[in-house]
């Protein structure tokens, strides 16, 4: 997608973000993403994005789906994560079925949610999940999307596979990150299943590590969001009677922050251009830039910061989550080292 | 120089992780975090078992660090029901004390310290209450922002403007009042949706016409600012104690998942960045309990350092968000499913209450400059 094409799709989502999530967004946090939502995005072509336009996807390229991540993230990073899970989940990894399901699921009728254990983090006690003939049962953890839907998951076997009913999300898992998503712990009892691959573990871990560019554009949406909530506060904000703005220390962190943000968004326009080491290394950039600036902007809203209303400590909780949530930095640190020194590194 | 605690210390900080082991589970944690709901059961509890004490300070600060380490939430909650006392020990009259002092001490009531307000909590001398003068009663007019114990408290040390400043000097004209929380034009309002620490409880407070008796003003009018300034210098080493017990309490669960991967044979994924890691939490945790003592020391012994209680709150605060974070890393999966995660939002916390950073750091600076210009 050409640059000039990149502007006038940021100016839709971001028209339709000012309209749809920008006074919703505490809401979003506190009681999750509607329906309606979800209709709205699928209307637009948002949510469907990166679905190819046989399924009733927008069939973008990875350009312009990263413009509407990163201008959604920025509002809402659990909107933002709705639509990866959606667009580069759900759609590789149901794009070899039939069924009419990934169509559904673009039109935001469906609801979809996967957990991506133990393609993130291994280590973690994710619960049995078993096949038993036809049937399966057990629990999942770490399950991450809208409720009401159908289910991904990897079985204790290493098998993919889809159930579209017989299992419930219960939300006992806690709660850090996406708050607009259900991050839940599913129980499936004796349901029907279809398998989608029978190396589970590698088609996730796959799936995982092809969307560098999508994580980014998120980061920095995440970055961007709390950034510029922070430049308008500076602004007004007073004490000692100055604007807090006026202060060297305020005015240098954050526009240092805001410069590293730059040029990172540059990069990630042009990505067009860009090979997977250079998207994992615009990665790896983008998701500390991410913790960083959102440590500052919660730090300078002061006490308001602390609280959900102003809109700022989502991207703080949100910016941690990331990383541990739709990522595996173990794995992507050692992608990194064998990339820099053109063998296997840093594993000690 | 001994490094070691005496044996009473020792002792009341064992009591204090007796306690906090008995008393504050991880479950009972997520639903006080979960629910935004004040422990009042484990404040009692606390008050009983003899640990909330601030009249012994060096056991109240290990015992902060203990049920901190155990769940900041919770462990706040138990041991911040006499927030703002030490304004009325230093600086009340023996009645005041008689009345509100005893029956904090021994937990039948509640107080806390109202100073911020909505437009402002750094710059202190700006607050904009103010409390009039008539006859034998000031009335209170305005509003008081994100105080803790808020919608709970039976009485609180409130700041107010009692005088325009006339030198243009903001800090004068201020002055303390102990304001009960159940006078008629005086209303409460429970902030909810915190980051963190969402077991303490934390209001906004409107003050309409409220009427206080001349005799509930604290010391001499228009010295405020000094009692209150007074105040954050003893309050601060305590905010390090639970900045302290946040970081050892992420450090602990650390190393129980390290231990555990050890155990389960795959030592092979605890690289060296994870354990170097680990040894700078440690490090940093260190750092801040000398300090913290230090800051403590000169403090107990009534000769305050406000330079180092500056630089132990701030430390601290640093380390209890980078252990946090750093702890989140490392354990993954697992630590945003467990206590971590809550630990991780508390910590946040420690670098905005009672001074933030910044303001510490300032602070800091001031006296560093005066004292290398002689001390004027
Ligand atoms: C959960 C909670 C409980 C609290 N409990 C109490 C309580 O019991 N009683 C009470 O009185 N208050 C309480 N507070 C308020 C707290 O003390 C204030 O939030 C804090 O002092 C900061 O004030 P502020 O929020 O107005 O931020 P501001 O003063 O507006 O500051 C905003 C940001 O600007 C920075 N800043 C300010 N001046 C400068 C400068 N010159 N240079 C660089 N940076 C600067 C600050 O460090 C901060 O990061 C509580 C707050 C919270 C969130």
């Amino acid at each position: 997608m050409s640059m000039e094409e990149q502007d006038i799709l940021r100016s839709a989502v971001i028209e339709f973000a000012e309209k749809n999530i920008a006074n919703s967004a505490v809401a979003i946090e506190r009681t999750g993403i509607t329906d309606d939502l979800a209709v709205s995005l699928a209307a637009q072509g948002f949510l469907g994005a990166a679905l190819p336009t046989e399924v009733g996807g927008a069939g973008i390229d990875r350009q312009g789906y990263a413009v509407i991540l990163k201008e959604l993230a920025s509002y809402s990073p659990s909107v933002s994560v709705l639509v990866l899970i959606t667009g580069s989940i759900a759609g590789r990894l149901l794009e070899k079925k039939a069924d009419s399901l990934l169509g559904r699921i673009a039109t935001g009728e469906e609801s979809f949610a996967v957990s991506l254990w133990p393609a993130t983090d291994g280590s973690g006690s994710a619960g049995e999940l078993k096949i038993s003939g036809n049937k399966i049962r057990g629990t999942r953890r770490y399950v991450i999307g809208r409720p009401g839907g159908c289910l991904v998951a990897v079985t204790d076997d290493g098998k993919l596979v889809l159930v579209k009913s017989g299992f419930s999300l219960s939300d006992e898992d806690h709660h850090l990150s996406f708050r607009g998503l259900k991050y839940s712990v599913a129980s499936i009892d004796s349901a029907h299943y279809e398998v989608i691959s029978s190396n589970g573990a590698e088609t996730m871990e796959r799936i995982l590590s092809g969307m560098d560019l999508e994580i980014s554009a998120i980061a920095l949406g995440i970055a961007r969001g709390a950034l510029a909530k922070t430049v308008d506060y500076t602004k007004v904000r007073k004490t000692f009677e100055k604007p807090l703005k006026d202060y060297s220390t305020v005015a240098n962190n954050i526009s240092r922050l805001m410069s590293e943000l730059s040029v990172a968004e540059i990069a990630l326009q042009g990505s067009g251009e860009m090979n997977e080491t250079e998207m994992l290394m615009l990665k790896v950039h983008a998701t500390d830039l991410a913790k960083r600036a959102t440590k500052y902007s919660l730090q300078y809203h002061g006490g308001y910061g602390y609280i959900e209303d102003f809109g700022v400590e989502k991207f703080y909780r949100d910016a941690v989550g990331l990383t541990i949530l739709l990522e595996n930095q173990a794995a992507d640190g050692m992608r990194l080292s064998k990339e820099v020194f053109g063998e296997k590194s840093g594993y000690l | 120089m001994d490094f070691e605690f005496p044996e009473d210390i020792v002792k009341a900080r064992e009591k204090a992780a007796e306690f906090a082991r008995k008393e504050i589970s991880s479950n009972k944690a997520l639903m006080y975090d979960r629910e935004e709901k004040f422990p009042e059961e484990l404040k009692k509890k606390a008050f009983e078992y003899g640990i909330v004490d601030y009249t012994n300070p060096w056991s109240m600060l290990v015992t902060i660090e203990e049920l901190c380490r155990a769940d900041p939430g919770m462990g706040i909650a138990a041991t911040v029901s006499l927030f703002g006392a030490e304004v009325i020990m230093l600086f009340g009259n023996d009645s005041q004390k008689t009345k509100y002092l005893g029956a904090v001490q021994n937990g039948e009531m509640m107080m806390g310290l109202a100073v911020t307000e909505p437009g402002g909590g750094s710059d202190v001398a700006g607050i904009k209450t103010t409390a009039r003068k008539e006859g034998n009663r000031y009335i209170i007019n305005g509003s008081k922002m994100f105080i803790t114990n808020g919608t709970m408290a039976d009485f609180f040390v409130m700041l107010v403007r009692t005088s325009n400043p006339e030198d243009g000097k903001r800090h004068h004209g201020l002055s303390t009042f102990i304001v009960p929380g159940n006078l008629p034009g005086f209303s409460r309002t429970k902030i909810t949706g915190k980051l963190g620490v969402r077991a303490t409880n934390t209001a906004e407070l409107v003050l309409n016409n409220v009427e206080v008796p001349a005799e509930n003003l604290i010391g001499e009018e228009g010295k405020g600012f000094y009692y209150i300034m007074t105040f954050f210098n003893i309050s601060r080493a305590y905010v390090a104690a639970q900045a302290i017990g946040i970081a050892q309490g992420a450090l602990d669960r650390v190393l129980g998942y390290l231990s555990e991967l050890q155990s389960k044979g795959a030592s092979s994924t605890i690289t060296e960045e994870i354990q170097m890691t680990a040894s700078d939490i440690a490090t940093r945790i260190e750092a801040s309990r000398l300090l913290t003592y230090k800051a403590a020391s000169y403090l107990f012994q009534f000769r305050p350092n406000p330079t180092i209680t500056s630089m132990s709150k701030a430390y601290a605060a640093e380390t209890a968000v980078f252990a946090t974070e750093k702890a989140l890393e490392i354990t993954g999966y697992s630590g945003i499913n467990g206590d971590l995660e809550r630990f991780f939002r508390d910590a946040k916390i420690m670098e905005i209450w009672e001074g933030t950073s910044e303001i510490e750091k300032l602070i800091i600076w001031r006296n560093l400059i005066k004292e290398a210009q002689g001390g004027n």
